[in-house]
């Protein structure tokens, strides 16, 4: 039974951090953002991050990606530093915002990082990359459009394809369906799985919805706010491949109650202290 | 303008249907205020002949009409000449204001010391500013280009820094990812992003370069709009200043909708703001 759960518990560290502190200062006040916080990914598998605003799970992220460096402990991806990861171009990153260019069609946005990260490949190889890529997230027909023509989902799926187009081995997504509709964010959490089990990479999520967490996750690490940190690292015994009957699974209801507990454990803290 | 431009883009059947919904859209928002031009013209009209108010107070619409025409040829060339002031200032305005922009998102050491010392420059009455223009440049297109371009460039350079500088943060740090450089990141990033404030900031300045060529032919000119708006008031000629008034209006007008139907053939990305 635990063979068809991923990830796999004892697969060697994707992702690994361990001990990191951020600090932020703000006009002279510093402040802990995040505290302590070490975690594990393993290779192929799928995590998320969850826990209240502000606790701190954009700023993980972001010491993940190497977007930011922390204030004090380590972290590796693929055995290097992020930053080397990110300039080897292992990691992939999807913003909340589709953040994508308004003055370009949707296959020019998808070609965008390319352009400048294979700058030697030809504009035809990088043209048909970014179709082939389109034609992953389901947009093949939308790829003369405009992101102000598109919708909101379809947006988000072009901002995917882009971060696909540089065959990442690690997805990171900061609440990458935030913005979506009740639908919509299922059918992108749909969509997400399949893509994940299609092309085995490792995927970092964060996300404030426990059902999407619990959905799509191997595990799940809940934090709390004020400092920053990991309050558990949960792993949910739903087997894969999920599907719309995951959500009436026993280990489901199981798994999503024992997160709003944590989710609300963590809250109190924050209200006691 | 708008109209006729997407109406070759899309197929025949559709054509018809589109173009007439776009003649009423046009006629819906262009009506009011022609009713409202010709009824302050009849009105006016009415109260010049009923009240004989005299001629070098206030000529009627219709004596105006009649200078327009018996002068057309000096009308003309002042209208010329003006309009070379307005086009070679208003021109240099824009280049010089964008490179302002440019230089100050690009070198962020050098943009901080040139920042406040620009904004210090928009403090001083530069109208004032105009005869020693003329003193210095002498009395033909110089002293008026100069002048238009000390007075409107800086909305330029405001804008289109905005532009530069309102990019999206994550984007940035997405093409920092992949290696791009400060200068790729302002090509493909910043300097497209811009270029709809920069439109804005071209609107306003074609304004103020009108302005600014009128007042530096108040100051010292031989021909001109404004040179000959000074002239005939001298002379008491009030229907020939009208009439210059007028082509004035017609000059401003022309540019700046030049202007904005170049922002609307070309930067189709922002949603429009009547
Ligand atoms: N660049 C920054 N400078 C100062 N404080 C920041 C910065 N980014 C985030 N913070 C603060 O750090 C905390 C965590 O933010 P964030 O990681 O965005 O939380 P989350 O994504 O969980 O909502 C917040 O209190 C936020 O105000
Ligand atoms: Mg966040």
């Amino acid at each position: 039974m635990t063979s068809t759960i991923a990830p796999v518990p004892h697969a060697p560290a994707h992702i690994l951090a361990r001990n990191v502190c951020v600090d932020f200062t703000v006009a002279g006040r510093v402040t802990r953002v995040l505290n302590d916080v070490s975690l594990s990914v393993p290779k192929g598998g799928f995590v998320s991050l969850i826990g209240p605003s502000g606790c701190g799970k954009s700023t993980l992220l972001k010491v993940l990606a190497g977007l930011l460096a922390p204030t004090s402990g380590d972290v590796s991806v693929a055995g290097v530093t992020p930053v080397e990861a990110v300039r080897q171009r292992r990691i992939g990153i999807v913003f909340q915002e589709a953040t994508l260019l308004p003055w370009k069609n949707a296959l020019d946005n998808v070609a965008m990082l390319m352009q400048v990260a294979h700058a030697s490949r030809s504009g035809d190889e990088i043209r048909q990359r970014a179709a082939d890529m389109l034609r992953l997230v389901g947009l093949e027909r939308a790829a003369q459009k405009r992101p102000a023509q598109l919708s909101g989902g379809m947006r988000q799926r072009v901002s995917m394809a882009r971060a696909l187009a540089l065959d990442p081995e690690v997805l990171m997504m900061d609440e990458p369906f935030g913005a979506l509709d009740a639908i919509t964010r299922e059918e992108m959490s749909d969509f997400l799985l399949e893509i994940w089990e299609r092309t085995k990479k490792t995927i970092v999520l964060v996300t404030h919805s426990i059902d999407e967490a619990a959905f799509l996750s191997g595990e799940v690490h809940v934090m709390a706010a004020n400092p920053g940190r990991i309050l558990e690292a949960m792993p949910i015994g739903l087997p894969y491949p999920r599907n719309e009957e995951s959500y009436a699974a026993p280990e489901f209801a199981r798994a999503t109650s024992r997160l709003r507990r944590l989710l609300k454990e963590g809250h109190r803290q924050v209200r006691a202290a | 303008m708008t109209a006729t431009d997407n109406v070759t883009r899309v197929p025949a059947n559709v054509d018809r249907a589109a173009a007439n919904a776009r003649m009423r859209e046009v006629l819906a928002r262009f009506m009011p205020p022609f009713v409202l031009l010709v009824g302050v013209i009849v009105v006016w009209e009415a109260v010049s002949r009923i009240f004989k108010v005299p001629e070098f107070v206030l000529p009627a619409p219709s004596t105006i009409v009649a200078v327009l025409i018996a002068h057309q040829r000096d009308l003309g060339y002042a209208a010329f000449v003006t309009a070379r002031e307005v086009l070679w200032g208003f021109v240099l305005s824009g280049i010089i204001g964008a490179a302002v922009a440019l230089v100050i998102a690009r070198f962020a050491t050098f943009g901080r010391a040139l920042y406040p010392l620009v904004v210090l420059f928009q403090n001083v009455p530069k109208v004032a500013l105009a005869p020693l223009f003329i003193l210095w440049f002498g009395f033909d297109l110089a002293p008026k280009v100069v002048l238009i371009v000390v007075i409107a460039f800086f909305p330029v350079a405001i804008n289109m820094l905005v532009g530069l500088q309102t990019v999206d943060s994550n984007l940035v740090a997405l093409m920092r990812s992949v290696g791009a450089s400060r200068n790729v990141i302002l090509w493909r990033i910043q300097i497209p992003n811009s270029l709809p404030y920069l439109m804005a900031g071209l609107k306003v300045a074609v304004t103020l370069a009108v302005i600014g060529a009128i007042v530096g032919e108040f100051a010292g000119a031989q021909a001109g709009l404004g040179y000959m708006i000074q002239f005939a008031s001298t002379q008491m000629q009030t229907a020939l200043v009208f009439a210059a008034l007028v082509e004035v209006s017609v000059l401003g007008m022309l540019f700046y909708y030049a202007i904005e139907w170049i922002e609307r053939r070309y930067i189709d990305w922002m949603p429009h703001t009547a």
